[in-house]
């Protein structure tokens, strides 16, 4: 981003955050102290002191005035709390990074492992660093996704199971020789410092999620849109944080997914030359997952009690992140990000030329959505709709291009198991206890895999699911091997482990957690129906 | 109306609902496209303003103009009101796809499930054409009374505030009152459940039951189509409204219902076969009762009654057989399904 148009963003930021206050001063001045409240409350906890001291003063003055302002003058206050947070949101996001990025990009993880531990790494891959780039496996619609971006804005919205999802993503955008893009990534992935700068790389601005004040949510949402109306392609995690369940998104954070139509509208209005803004959905699939352990226990615990925020999880120790890296790397295990179709705001496929299609591939004209009586119009009501076919044809499309691992295969298929041998137990009992028998013979294992299998194979010839053609080649049991030898190789205590002819359980909630990465795609039914 | 006014509303398929429906709107003073499949049909009703198959003994407005030409019924319509059987209603859905633009609201009629994939006719619509700005209109509307001017109720389903505001201003001021809500699942599924209840409806009159087996088997009903209606995603209070409970008091007591008349004949002992081959109409609650039955199947969910009305129509099963397995099933708490 240009500094003309960062300073063009941050007063459009600001006076759209105001706009929708309306002209009520009982709304305005109720944003003023509810805003105050929850930052006061903030920085109770804040660490760096100078900062604390710093912004509680201006909140100070900032209440004090506000008692006694007129609406208008509320109204100026309220403006300033927003400018701070534009300032402090925008004023992250530095043009000379972002234009470096496209130099620096190449290296991708590379930069990042090598910086990491150059020797260590050097010395444990045996095939050097060119390792990195034969494993990551980009498949689906590149070269559509290519020919939009020169035809309108991208907004990139990919499944989210890991910390090093951001990383993998903006290392795959450069393979698939697109311009950095856009994204708000939370300050704890800036606590490390080589991450940081990394993220930075990708085009990153820091989110401080303990920011609890909506005013601040507003201003990063509107931040998002007007980026993509100003032509800046972006990344965004629809399902907002991590699956802690280790599913695949069914919920989608419909606020900042509107913000492509929200921008397609003002760039209609703006006649702009390329108005268009195309959302592309994205799945990342690891037959690991770094942080499988902390994110299943956060699901696990009971209602209300998960953090939205976790700082303190695997992805905050370097060596236990390179260590993971390492062990993937040792047992060739390819990570497959999976780019779907590309889709227009409302949820309708988009071809190369950038044309939409309807169901029956018949072309749509798509601004008469937002048209009425012949003009392009904002509606509310309209639009959060419009918003919510676009999540739903999201999610559609995380399922469909998910892509099943041998991890995620046998864990689905041991827990169904546990779960027929313990009859109707309560999940968390199940867990806990493990039912009434805490083995099966492999035999049995290998039957129930093949059915999983079978079943996948259907769904697949539904276009419901994807297959690694290179795991439906292995036999089943080497299938369970392919599993085994993952599941055992990073966790402290496996899912699964095998001793002589039998499959012991040993880490439920991770059993659960893998075996949740199917769930959604009616597996059980299937088996069922077999 | 003359094939280059601009049109208020479209609305596909000439039967006796949606020539009746196109009337209360002419009578509006709306112009109206009405689409229909026969060209010979077009003629007369442009030529005669009468629709002599289906509604013999009414003049039409003359601001209702007809066509069998899909592309001219569509063109610049801001509203499309489909009024096809559920059997034709993909195929239609299709020709209209052909035509229709992002910013017409579609909204439809039809009473009825498809049979081979339990779709609900809007997710067909969704399928079939470039619309999102989808919603149904259904209740209590019997054509017959709705073309003589009786007073009605009907209730607009939408998503989309814009559909709902849009087809109640067509509406407005005559004696249908069409009244708003947003959910269409629900406002779905009493439209095509009903059909089924009347059918057992119709066997219990044909009997001779009388008035205390009717209300049994309507409320009873009520609950089986809650339990479905819920399962499926639709909000238990729309069932207690005109597109529910409405619905099902209309068309349970009355001998003009088509539905009512299949139960009847089935209990006079003639087989299914014969009431079919007798039918000069489209009775929706013969293939709701298949898609309905098959579905309960795979869910597991426990509808007795359309168990038994899918017996008598598919499995040979007598009326008489069919009340008595009906009355010999253990009585359980009467919202058991709905609350616990």
């Amino acid at each position: 981003m240009d500094q003309k148009d960062k300073e063009r963003v941050l007063v459009e930021v600001v006076q759209r955050v105001l706009d929708a206050y309306g002209g009520d001063p009982q709304q305005v001045e109720q944003a003023i102290f509810d805003t105050i409240y929850e930052e006061r409350k903030r920085l109770e906890t804040e660490i760096d002191k100078d900062l604390t001291q710093k912004q509680s003063r201006m909140y100070d003055r900032i209440h004090g005035d506000a008692l006694h302002a007129d609406p208008m003058r509320q109204r100026e206050l309220l403006k300033e709390i927003a400018r701070y947070f534009a300032n402090e949101v925008v004023g992250h996001f530095d043009t000379r990074v972002y234009g470096f990025a496209t130099k620096v990009a190449p290296h991708g993880l590379n930069l990042l492992l090598n910086a990491m531990s150059p020797i260590k790494l050097a010395r444990t891959l045996p095939n050097g660093l060119s390792d990195l780039d034969e494993q990551l496996d980009i498949i689906g619609h590149t070269d559509t996704v290519q020919e939009l971006a020169k035809r309108g804005t991208i907004v990139m919205v990919p499944t989210h199971s890991s910390n090093l999802d951001s990383i993998l993503m903006g290392y795959a955008i450069y393979r698939m020789g697109l311009p950095p893009h856009v994204y708000g990534a939370g300050l704890n992935l800036f606590h490390n410092k080589l991450i940081g700068f990394f993220m930075h790389n990708l085009g990153a601005y820091k989110v401080d999620r303990r920011k609890k004040a909506y005013l601040y949510k507003d201003v990063l949402k509107t931040y998002a849109g007007c980026s993509i109306e100003l032509g800046y392609h972006n990344l965004f995690f629809p399902g907002g944080t991590r699956s802690r369940s280790g599913g695949v998104e069914r919920r989608l954070k419909l606020g900042l997914l509107g913000m492509g139509l929200n921008a397609y509208v003002h760039n209609l209005l703006d006649k702009k030359t390329k108005p268009d803004v195309f959302f592309v959905p994205v799945t990342i699939n690891y037959e690991l997952v770094l942080e499988a352990q902390t994110l299943i226990e956060d699901h696990l615990k009971e209602g209300g009690k998960g953090r939205f925020i976790i700082e303190d999880d695997e992805f905050s120790r370097p060596k236990i992140i390179l260590d993971f890296v390492k062990r993937l790397f040792a047992m060739d295990s390819r990570i497959h990000v999976v780019v779907g179709h590309p889709l227009d705001v409302f949820g309708n496929r988009v071809d190369a030329d950038g044309q939409s299609l309807d169901h029956r591939d018949r072309p749509v004209d798509r601004t008469r959505y937002v048209l009425r009586n012949g003009e392009p119009v904002f509606d509310r009501q309209r639009d959060e709709e419009l918003t919510r076919e676009l999540a739903r044809a999201v999610v559609k499309s995380f399922h469909r291009n998910t892509l099943p691992k041998s991890t995620h295969i046998l864990c689905a298929s041991i827990f169904q198991w546990l779960q027929e041998r313990a009859g109707g137990m309560d999940l968390y009992r199940l867990l806990r206890t493990g039912g009434p028998d805490e083995s099966l013979p492999i035999a049995e294992a290998y039957e129930r895999v093949d059915q999983t299998l079978n079943a996948l194979r259907k769904l697949h010839e539904d276009d419901r699911v994807l297959l690694d053609d290179s795991l439906m080649q292995l036999d089943v049991p080497g299938v369970v091997n392919h599993a085994l030898v993952h599941l055992s190789s990073y966790h402290r205590r496996p899912a699964v482990e095998r001793r002589g002819d039998r499959l012991f359980h040993v880490d439920r909630n991770l059993l659960l957690y893998y075996r949740n990465r199917l769930a959604g795609h009616d597996l059980e039914r299937m088996e069922a129906n077999q | 109306m003359s094939p280059s006014d601009k049109v208020d509303i479209t609305v596909v398929g000439g039967g006796s609902f949606g020539t009746a429906l196109a009337v209360i709107l002419g009578d509006l003073g709306r112009n109206v496209r009405l689409w229909v499949r026969r060209e010979q049909q077009a003629e007369e009703i442009n030529r005669d303003h009468t629709n002599g198959r289906y509604l013999p003994d009414r003049k039409l407005p003359e601001c209702v103009h007809a066509t069998c030409d899909m592309g001219e019924a569509i063109e610049g319509a801001p509203v499309v009101l489909l009024v096809v059987p559920s059997k034709s209603f993909r195929l239609v859905a299709r020709d209209v796809g052909e035509h229709l633009q992002g910013d017409q609201y579609l909204v439809h009629a039809t009473k009825g499930i498809e049979v081979e994939t339990f779709m609900r006719m809007s997710q067909i619509l969704r399928e079939e054409t470039c619309a999102l700005k989808v919603g149904v209109l259904s209740g209590p509307n019997l054509a017959g009374e709705l073309m003589v001017g009786h007073p009605a109720g009907a209730v607009v389903a939408s998503r989309y505030d814009e559909v709902v505001r849009s087809v109640q201003r067509l509406f407005a001021g005559g004696h249908l009152r069409v009244y708003g809500g947003r959910d269409v699942v629900g406002v779905e599924i009493g439209g095509a459940f009903k059909n089924i209840i009347a059918i057992a409806a119709g066997v219990s009159d044909g009997l001779g039951f009388g008035d205390n087996a009717r209300s049994l088997l309507i409320t009873r009903g009520l609950s089986e189509m809650a339990e479905l209606g819920v399962s499926l995603g639709g909000d238990v209070f729309t069932f207690g409204g005109l597109a529910g409970i409405g619905d099902l008091m209309a068309t349970c007591a009355s001998t003009l219902s088509r539905n009512h008349q299949v139960g009847e004949q089935l209990a006079k002992g003639k087989t299914i076969d014969e009431v079919i081959a007798a039918l000069t109409f489209v009775a929706e609650g013969i293939p709701t009762a298949k898609a309905v039955s098959n579905r309960a199947k795979k869910k597991g969910l426990d509808l007795p009654i359309t168990t038994a009305v899918h017996a008598m129509l598919y499995e040979n099963m007598t009326a008489g057989e069919a009340l008595t397995s009906l009355m010999s099933l253990p009585v359980g708490d009467e919202l058991s399904a709905l609350r616990y």
